[in-house]
């Protein structure tokens, strides 16, 4: 073995950059003051508390202990001197007997405080075995557990992934089937609807009736004809409307529109915080459950004697489904004036009335025939029935008052 | 003649025992030798012999045979014994532990270490070789009046220990459920190897410097079970979660235990030799350790020598620094691979036979 100690320059360079380390964080203050003093004497206190031996200990000692308690009359009789191995010998037979005897009870002795240690580290042993077997069983099933969330990564991950594009594939199919015109909902509103001007006219007379109702929230305001009129008369107004494209034309005219869901945005309001409320075409392209909610917030928003007016289209009219109903592809079902009614009520307002409007032009009804007599009668109440059927009014507002 | 060997006490993987094991293949190919100890556990009991068997031994002529007694602890029995044959002596000297770091833990052992420096000295006139397996243990020798000492490297097969394989449960664990580095001691967890102080260094590496570093400090505790006991209080208290006292381990376990590991560290105070250093080459770990008794002449400039009087925080500035820096670490794998090379076995089985043949 080459003995040479000599470290050699590399690693004392090593030590000295070490030991400076050790000096820069000590004084940048890394390590707490003390700190190894303090560890010191934390292993010292330690130390000078009592430590209950371990079972595996006390098996140590038994072991000993099998090893040490075992007495033998065997006394040496070799001797250095001449004659010596015969006396000892001889003196071996006299004290033979009372030396096993002796012998005898030590080693019974011996064998019962070993049974007795024996007996007593298996009482201690048996319930940290219990805990033991416990605690490894439980290990065990964590590892079971451990082991089958690794096994099946791969399965999970493609599961996830699977469903994960079932619903991309769903989302982009509910995304194709979603309305979403290329034209202007403005341009189809003055084909289907009429123009600004025949819309202030066929609405000055809802108008007329919030005259007292200030502030006024128009509901699905769309182009802002009706917010206009109100402002004309000096009723505070202001108007919420889903299309953007309508808010900003709305907006133009210098109204006071919000781009928002409408039920969102009544919501939002302060109870009592409203004198009127009005939908004008706008409950039929709602779904029935938005129906119900949106009752309950105009109960909820409208201070007493505040007033709602919803104008939609009449299904009791056979006629609104030949023409108005379905030319606008974005109305849903049409909502029964009994219903709205019934709703109205429900909810606690006071007073529901109903006001029937645009009817048909008679030009567009049945005629009757002319002459008396019980044919022409008959035909004639057949002919009345039928236009009552079939050219009712094609809207009719509910006027609720909270 | 016969050459038989005597062991106060023999148990599995104990330095002594297996340099006494080593030697008798060897002097059984001279003729028929074994090994005689006053105690052992049962893992020996088919390799060893009781000592009292050793006087029913018939042999023509005693003065012509040789006992080597390998010394390492006191013992009045074996003592007595020694004094007392006509062989022979030839004195292997393993180092005997210094009993002071013991007063506290075990005082029947620093009782008997304490023995057995007196009986060492008393045997003197009695010993007509002493061998010992470093520079530093021979000056100790010396001291004691002895005329004759020889140095004479214990014989470690780093090929053998290559070829041992891994406990695969053992490296399963290791290698599932160890995560980050590895810093491994070897070593009996005995006062005067200080693992408190590497304890103390480790807890100021992963608290203010590098908080994924393991340790793991492999070694049984045979004397001084209260001392093992207040160290893992120790390592409970410091919150040490990643450091693992593993107790006594097989071959093949300590086998894992080095492939796992990314670097050897010893904080000891007292070394005979320590194979633990050179086991450490033979798998080419970089080695931090401390200059202490044979500690610098057995590890030359093969790893880290840190002053004897390093801190904990020095210590633990080296770990990390041979766990970051791929210079140091590759420096300190070249160095301990170069290191090893001054171990070869064949030539520390030849010195030592060349001095027992001296005797014979």
């Amino acid at each position: 073995m080459d003995t040479n100690s000599a470290a050699t320059p590399r690693v004392d360079a090593l030590v000295a950059e070490l030991q400076a380390k050790v000096e820069k964080r000590r004084q940048e203050g890394a390590y707490p003051p003390g700190l190894e003093q303090e560890l010191d004497e934390h292993f010292r206190r330690i130390a000078s508390h009592r430590v209950i031996p371990d079972v595996d200990d006390l098996h140590a000692h038994l072991h000993r202990l099998d090893a040490t308690a075992r007495f033998t009359a065997d006394i040496p009789v070799d001797s250095g001197l001449p004659g010596g191995s015969t006396l000892h010998r001889a003196m071996n037979r006299l004290l033979v007997r009372q030396t096993q005897g002796i012998l005898g009870q030590v080693q019974r002795f011996a064998d019962d405080v070993r049974r007795a240690l024996a007996d007593i580290v298996a009482a201690l042993e048996d319930p940290s075995c219990h805990v033991h077997g416990d605690l490894v069983g439980q290990i065990d099933l964590v590892f079971d557990k451990l082991a089958s969330y690794e096994r099946s990564p791969g399965d999970s991950a493609a599961a996830i992934g699977n469903l994960r594009h079932r619903v991309e594939q769903l989302e982009a199919a509910e995304d194709r089937r979603r309305f979403r015109p290329w034209f202007g909902n403005a341009r189809f509103e003055e084909q289907f609807r009429g123009t600004r001007r025949e819309l202030r006219e066929r609405y000055r007379d809802l108008a007329e009736r919030l005259a007292l109702s200030g502030p006024v929230l128009d509901f699905g305001c769309g182009r802002g004809e009706l917010l206009e009129l109100l402002e004309e008369m000096g009723v505070e107004a202001s108007g919420v409307e889903i299309d953007p494209d309508l808010v900003q034309a709305t907006a133009r005219e210098g109204l006071n529109v919000t781009l928002d869901d409408g039920i969102q945005h009544l919501s939002g309001l302060r109870d009592q915080s409203l004198g009127g409320l009005t939908l004008i075409q706008v409950v039929e392209h709602l779904s029935a459950q938005q129906v119900v909610e949106l009752v309950s917030l105009a109960a909820e928003k409208l201070r007493p004697g505040g007033k709602v007016i919803v104008e939609t289209v009449n299904p009791q009219s056979l006629y609104v489904f030949a023409h108005a109903f379905y030319a606008d592809p974005t109305h849903t079902t049409p909502v029964h004036p009994a219903y709205l009614t019934f709703l109205f009520r429900e909810a606690g307002f006071a007073e529901v009335d109903i006001d029937w409007r645009s009817p048909p032009a008679e030009s567009e009804t049945l005629l009757q025939v002319d002459g008396d007599g019980a044919v022409g009668e008959v035909v004639n109440e057949n002919v009345r029935r039928l236009n009552n059927l079939l050219f009712g009014p094609q809207d009719y507002a509910l006027i609720a008052t909270r | 003649m016969e050459i038989h060997q005597v062991l106060v006490s023999a148990s599995s993987g104990d330095a002594s025992t297996n340099a006494a094991m080593e030697l008798r293949s060897l002097l059984r190919r001279i003729g028929p030798s074994d090994i005689f100890a006053r105690y052992y556990d049962d893992a020996m009991a088919a390799e060893v012999l009781p000592l009292k068997r050793y006087a029913r031994r018939r042999s023509s002529r005693p003065e012509e045979d040789v006992i080597i007694l390998h010394a390492t602890i006191g013992e009045p029995e074996v003592f007595s014994f020694i004094r007392d044959r006509p062989e022979r002596i030839v004195l292997v000297y393993h180092n005997m532990s210094p009993s002071e770091p013991f007063e506290s833990w075990d005082p029947a052992f620093a009782g008997l270490l304490e023995g057995g420096r007196r009986e060492l000295a008393e045997l003197r006139d009695r010993v007509t070789l002493a061998l010992a397996p470093s520079r530093f243990s021979a000056d100790e020798l010396l001291s004691l009046g002895y005329a004759d000492v020889r140095v004479s490297p214990l014989v470690v097969d780093p090929a053998a220990l290559r070829a041992t394989p891994s406990d695969p449960a053992t490296t399963n664990h290791l290698e599932t459920m160890v995560e980050g580095p590895v810093a491994l001691f070897v070593g009996q967890l005995l006062p005067h190897k200080r693992p408190e102080f590497l304890l103390a260094a480790y807890h100021a590496l992963v608290t203010y410097l590098l908080p994924e570093v393991n340790l793991i400090v492999v070694g049984a505790a045979r004397a001084a079970p209260r001392f093992r006991q207040v160290l893992q209080g120790f390592v409970k208290e410091l919150n040490l979660s990643r450091a693992w006292l593993t107790g006594a381990v097989t071959q093949q376990q300590l086998v894992s235990f080095f492939r796992r590991a990314d670097l050897f560290v010893t904080a000891s105070d007292h070394e005979g030799f320590c194979v633990p250093l050179v086991e450490a080459m033979a798998f080419g770990l970089p080695i931090i350790a401390r200059a202490q008794t044979a500690i610098p002449e057995v590890l030359g400039d093969g790893g880290l020598l840190l002053p004897a009087d390093a801190s904990p925080l020095l210590l633990a500035e080296a770990m990390a620094a041979v766990l970051t820096d791929e210079t140091v670490r590759s420096d300190l794998m070249a160095r301990s691979a170069k290191r090893l090379t001054a171990f070869d076995p064949d030539l520390a089985r030849a010195t030592l036979l060349e001095n027992l043949l001296d005797v014979a």
